[in-house]
Parts: C-alpha cells; structure tokens; sequence
C-alpha cells in the first residue's frame, strides 16, 4: 500500500535543508581530536569545539552508505531492512520489570535479562531482540556488554544492539559476535548522540571503532521536544536529522559503505510532570522521522509501541496502539519498542505477549487491501445468489480465510456475554497475554551455545572487566 | 478391514470436500462396505472431529459448514442403499426448524439444519418468516419431539416466547421440546421465555437436541 504521509514533498525539501542548514551553521559540540583531525581533512571547519559539515560531505556520506543493511541470527534468520518489509523489535534497557500478575514493580535481576530475551525469541513478530532489562549492580562502563552477553545464548534471532557509549565496548562486542558468528553480518550496534547536537569524547571513538570493524549500526539520537530540542515537532526532527548524519559522515569517511540504519526515537516532553510524553505525538514523530529518512533512500527505524502507562490498562492500549499503526503505515523498516511501559523505564513479560498481537494487527493494517478479481469475488457473488445464498461453505471464504484475509487475534476476546461470564470466567486479554508469557517461559527452549562459545564469552567478559579503566576514557 | 477407506472418508468430511466424500460413499457401495459402517465409521468420524475443533475454538465455522455440507451429500448417497436394505441409520429425532414471524434472517439456522441431519436428525426447516401455527401444525404433522425457534433481531426474538406460550396453551409440553437461538438470545433470555436450551454456537446445538432427546 502506497505510505501514509503527513508532509508534503515541499515540506520534506524544506527538512532537508533545515538539517544541513543546521550541520553548516549551528555545528555539532565536538572535542575529540582524532576524530576532529579526520574531519577537518575532508572539509570540515572546527572552531571553538564545534565541527560544522559542508553539505556536499554530508550529501557525499549519505551517497556511500549502505542504507539497506542485511542482519541476520545465529539461526540463519535474514532481516534485509530497507526491503519494504517491517520488522519489530523490543525496546532495549529498560530498568524495571513490571508484573502484571500482581500489579506490582520490582527492579529487573539478571534472571529476568535473560528470560526477556528468551520469551522475546518465542515471539513471531519479534523480528530482532535487543537485550531487555539492564542489569542490576554493573557499572556503566560494563552494562552494554553484560546486556549482549546475556542476551547471545537465550535467542537465535538477530541481537540488535546494546546502546554502547565507549569504544572499547564495541571491540569487546565485535570479539563476542565473532564467537557466534560473522561480526559483520551478525553484529548491529547503536550509539545515542546527546542532544542538543553534541557528541562526547567517548561517542566519537565509539564512532571509530564501528566503522573500523565495519559494524551495521544505528546513530541513535533521543531529543525531548521542548527540553533539549524544539517545541515543534519538524524543528527537532530536523535537530534530531543533523545529530544522526553528523556521526555518519565521521564512520563513512573512515570506512565508505558502512552499513547504518536511520532511527528517530523523539519524545516530547511532559511539560507538567518533566517526563517523555506517551502520547500520539510520539507516533506523528516517527512517521515524519520515516518520511524524511526515506526522502534519503535510508532505512529506518522508529519509536512504535509506546505509553506512559504504568498497568496494562486502556491508556496503554490506545497509546501503543496508535504510536504503532500511525508510523507503521508511513512505512517504517523497523518499529521498536515491545515490551515497553512508562514511557521506556519499565517492561513487563505480559506487554511483550500483547504487543507480538498488536504487531501482528500492525501488519494487517500494512497489508492493505487487495481490489483483484479474485478479493472482489464477483463470480462468487454470483454462485451463491444461484444457490444457497450464504457464503458459509463457500470455498473461496475458507481459502481467503485461512490466506489471512482477517489477522486472526489470539489473545483478544471475542466470545459473548455469557461464555466470557461463563465458561471464561470472565477473563480478559490482559489475564491471557500473563498465562501466555508463563507458558511460553516454562517451555521454549533457545538451541544453547556450545560450551566452548560460552567459556569464549566468558574469556572476553573478564577481559572487558580487566582493561585498565584510563584506557576507557 | 476397511480402516484406510474409512479415514479418507473422515478426512473427507474434515476437510470439507463434498465430491470426495460423494466418490468414497460410491466407493463403499461397490466394495458392498453396510452403508451404516459407512457412516458410523468413516463419515460420522470426520464430523464428530471436526465440531470437536469448533468447540475447542480451534476450526472456523465455514469449515464447519463445509463438513456438514460434504456429510449430507454423502449420507444422501447411502440412503437410498440403506432403504433397499430395509434398515435405517440411527435416527436421533425429529426436528423442526424456523426462523420466527418478521425475520427474514437464516444463515445461523441453515447452519444448525446442516449440523443436525450431519449428526443424524431428521430436519424440516420451514425457512423464514414462519408465524406459530404453521411451525406447531409442522412438528404435529411429522411428530417432531423439537422445535428449533431462530431470530436475529431484538424485535423478533419475543416471538419465540408466542411459540412457547402457544404450546403450553395445547398442552403440547414437554412432549415437543423447544430450543432457542440467534444473535440477541442469552441463557437469561432462553429461561425468561421457558424455552428448553439455547446455544450459541451450531455444534453446541447438536449437543443441546441430543440431551433434549435423552441421547447425549
């Protein structure tokens, strides 16, 4: 189906231009010098610890990336992003674990770490897991790299991720992935920008360790409308532009072709309370991001499933239902975000169950209709008019029915009155989606690593630990 | 011995496929198979099946029309061989079936007609718009011990309190058994009006006559 936009082909030039408008003038906050010394060598100027990008750099970069990476898992699953279709992903670092069985929070322990990742790999439109749940007691510097190691051995799908901060987080990762499988194709990373347009010391030569490795990767920038961006919602998509392409330009002069993916994750601040706004500008933000990121042939990744709401209560349901659909239908190649509660602290084992449905509903929508001879069905129309004048036995009901004609829901309730009271006992689909989530954690079995890769991890995790910390910046 | 024909015809019922099941009827005539075994233990197999999966939430009601389509036609087939025999299948009961005065709706109750003679009833279904006196004289004609009364709308449903209270006028209960279905009807509304049962679902149906019967 043709994309839903919300910006006109003239609005979508006017962006560009903003972005490289603001790249040339207002600059990124830079001070790290070997980046700074490659960059002003392809024609940056770099004054008072600010680099500004000529546009036909920033034009040039954007030329040599490779826009439509391929990742894939250590089953052989193949995600070719950029290809039209959509692919979901959950949301990655979240603190608390909220549990839905007794309306309580409690902070995240490694066990639910890896039991996230494990019910995540159960889950058929959860396409790429990222690690879930940051665990608990490990300083900053290690947190990324516990994430990945504890998410390697409990999916066979794409790990997408963790959010690293330092270089030597990505050696000690690309190290890990080369246990599993080919860093290159196996391995995607994401970095985040600080907003406004600023990129720490440490960012920078995080920047150059995935362009040497040659790492797919996502700059991954997070501006909060009207706190560290504009109030407007195209200003700091603009803002949020420049901060993703001002990275991409360092790792393509190091390394032309690098894979990236273009990802949005704006939120707008919650201007009574100092939190991220859950509400439907989240999803109007994604779209925008979607339409101007594909305005430079990238594939992109945004915000989809997202609320602020603390239980699995009607807010949350129409707030991740609309942040969903709405950039989901502007055509975005990646939608993050399962699992997610209170605005990205929390998650909870039963959301992530709901949100594998709501995909699944997000996908139909996608899909479209189909106005063929066959979907129109006039001759059936026709038979049946002749003969028992109901669809009912028909063939092509039963052939389009099980051809996915409805997205047939698991979880949602659709009885009557009285078997709901009945025979269901009153259950909704909250109580579903918890005995769901328990089922599947009682029986899905990952294909483990051999132990040889898990003494291998293991190896690497102890020298991550025991790299003298100056050497980390 | 005739094991493997027997689950092609359970299989032909399940998966809907009317000529098949028609094929393997005739099949089972050539090879002299007693067309009751037919029944009993191919046919009847498949339809049990799959109202099972129906039950379970696990089939999809046009799959569920399609067997009992596939058994009828199979069953047709046989009759006449059963006649010629002198025997009979193993008549359940005797229904009839109507949507009540003022409604011209009857898919749910083509279903329940369908679903019924697959399970081994006799079923004569008046069609549409059918006032009282017309379904009673029916049931008396043919000796029905059911009457199976269908509305879809909120302002057609109270005629089939009219049936009820009609036949309790004659006297007529509980020698004629009356069940109650359609889109608005609830258990609530089924007790209110003294119907015998009500179901929500064609397969919950069968289940339902076969107890009214006293053959569950």
């Amino acid at each position: 189906m043709p994309p839903l936009t919300f910006l006109s082909d003239e609005d979508v030039q006017a962006m560009h231009e903003a972005t490289l408008e603001i790249l040339q003038e207002a600059g990124v906050f830079w001070t790290h010098q070997p980046s700074l010394k490659i960059l002003q060598d392809a024609g940056c100027t770099v004054k008072e610890n600010r680099v500004r990008f000529p546009p036909d750099l920033v034009m040039e970069s954007v030329a040599k990336a490779n826009k439509r990476p391929v990742i894939r898992g250590r089953n052989g699953q193949v995600n070719e992003l950029g290809g039209g279709e959509l692919y979901f992903h959950n949301l990655g670092g979240a603190r608390d674990v909220f549990d839905a069985k007794t309306g309580t929070r409690r902070a995240a322990t490694i066990q639910d770490a890896k039991d996230a990742v494990r019910l995540l790999d159960a889950l058929p439109h959860c396409h790429t897991v990222t690690p879930f749940f940051t665990p608990p007691d490990v300083s900053n510097e290690m947190l990324s790299l516990h994430m990945f190691r504890n998410a390697l051995p409990h999916t066979t799908k794409p790990v997408q991720g963790p959010g690293i901060q330092f270089g030597h987080e990505v050696r000690y990762a690309v190290e890990m992935a080369a246990v599993v499988g080919i860093p290159a194709q196996e391995l995607t990373l994401s970095l985040s920008p600080v907003s406004p347009l600023t990129l720490h010391d440490v960012a920078a030569e995080a920047v150059m360790e995935m362009a040497k490795y040659g790492v797919i990767h996502a700059n991954l920038p997070c501006p909060t409308g009207g706190a560290t961006s504009p109030m407007t919602l195209t200003g700091s998509i603009v803002q949020q532009s420049a901060e993703s392409l001002a990275p991409l330009v360092l790792a393509q002069i190091i390394r032309p072709g690098c894979g990236v993916v273009y990802c949005g994750r704006l939120g707008m601040l919650e201007p009574r309370t100092g939190l991220i706004w859950g509400g439907v500008e989240l999803g109007l933000a994604s779209a925008a991001t979607v339409q101007l990121g594909h305005f430079y042939g990238f594939s992109v990744n945004v915000y989809g499933f997202s609320t602020n709401a603390h239980t699995l209560d009607v807010q949350n349901a129409f707030e991740r239902g609309l942040n969903a659909a709405v950039p989901a239908l502007a055509g975005a190649d990646e939608l993050s975000g399962i699992g997610e509660m209170e605005a990205g602290v929390m998650g909870s084992f039963a959301q992530m169950v709901l949100d594998n449905e709501l995909a699944g509903s997000v996908l139909r929508l996608r899909r479209g209709l189909s106005a063929d001879a066959e979907h129109l069905a006039v001759e059936v129309i026709k038979e049946v008019m002749g003969g028992t004048r109901n669809f009912l036995g028909q063939k092509h009901t039963l052939k389009h029915l099980r051809g996915g004609e409805l997205a047939l829901t698991k979880l949602a309730e659709r009885n009557s009155w009285d078997t709901w009271e009945g025979k269901l006992e009153r259950k909704q689909m909250a109580d579903y989606a918890i005995a769901e989530a328990e089922r599947i954690l009682r029986e899905h079995v990952v294909p483990p690593l051999d132990p040889q890769q898990e003494k291998e991890l293991d190896r690497i995790m102890t020298a991550a630990e025991r790299e003298p910390r100056n050497s980390r910046r | 011995m005739f094991e493997e024909l027997y689950k092609q015809m359970a299989q032909s019922i399940i998966e809907g496929e009317k000529e098949t099941a028609i094929e393997l009827a005739q099949k089972s005539i050539e090879l002299g198979i007693p067309p009751l075994d037919a029944i009993t233990n191919g046919f009847v197999v498949g339809v049990n099946y799959i109202g099972d999966l129906f039950g379970k939430g696990e089939a999809f009601l046009p799959e569920l029309v399609m067997a009992g389509e596939a058994m009828k036609a199979a069953v047709a087939v046989l009759e006449p061989e059963l006649l010629k025999l002198g025997e009979a299948r193993e008549m359940m009961g005797r229904v009839v079936l109507a949507t009540v005065e003022g409604d011209i709706h009857e898919i749910g109750k083509t279903l329940v007609g369908t679903m019924l003679s697959a399970s081994g009833f006799e079923v004569v279904d008046l069609g549409v718009d059918q006032p009282a006196e017309k379904i009673i004289g029916k049931a008396l004609e043919i000796d029905a011990q059911l009457i199976g009364l269908s509305a879809l709308l909120t302002t057609t449903m109270v005629r089939q309190r009219e049936v009820i209270e009609e036949l309790d006028k004659e006297g007529l209960r509980p020698r004629i058994k009356v069940m109650v279905g359609g889109a608005p009807i609830t258990r609530e509304w089924a007790e209110k009006i003294k119907a015998d049962g009500t179901s929500e679902d064609a397969v919950g149906a069968v289940q339902l006559a076969k107890k009214l019967v006293g053959k569950d």
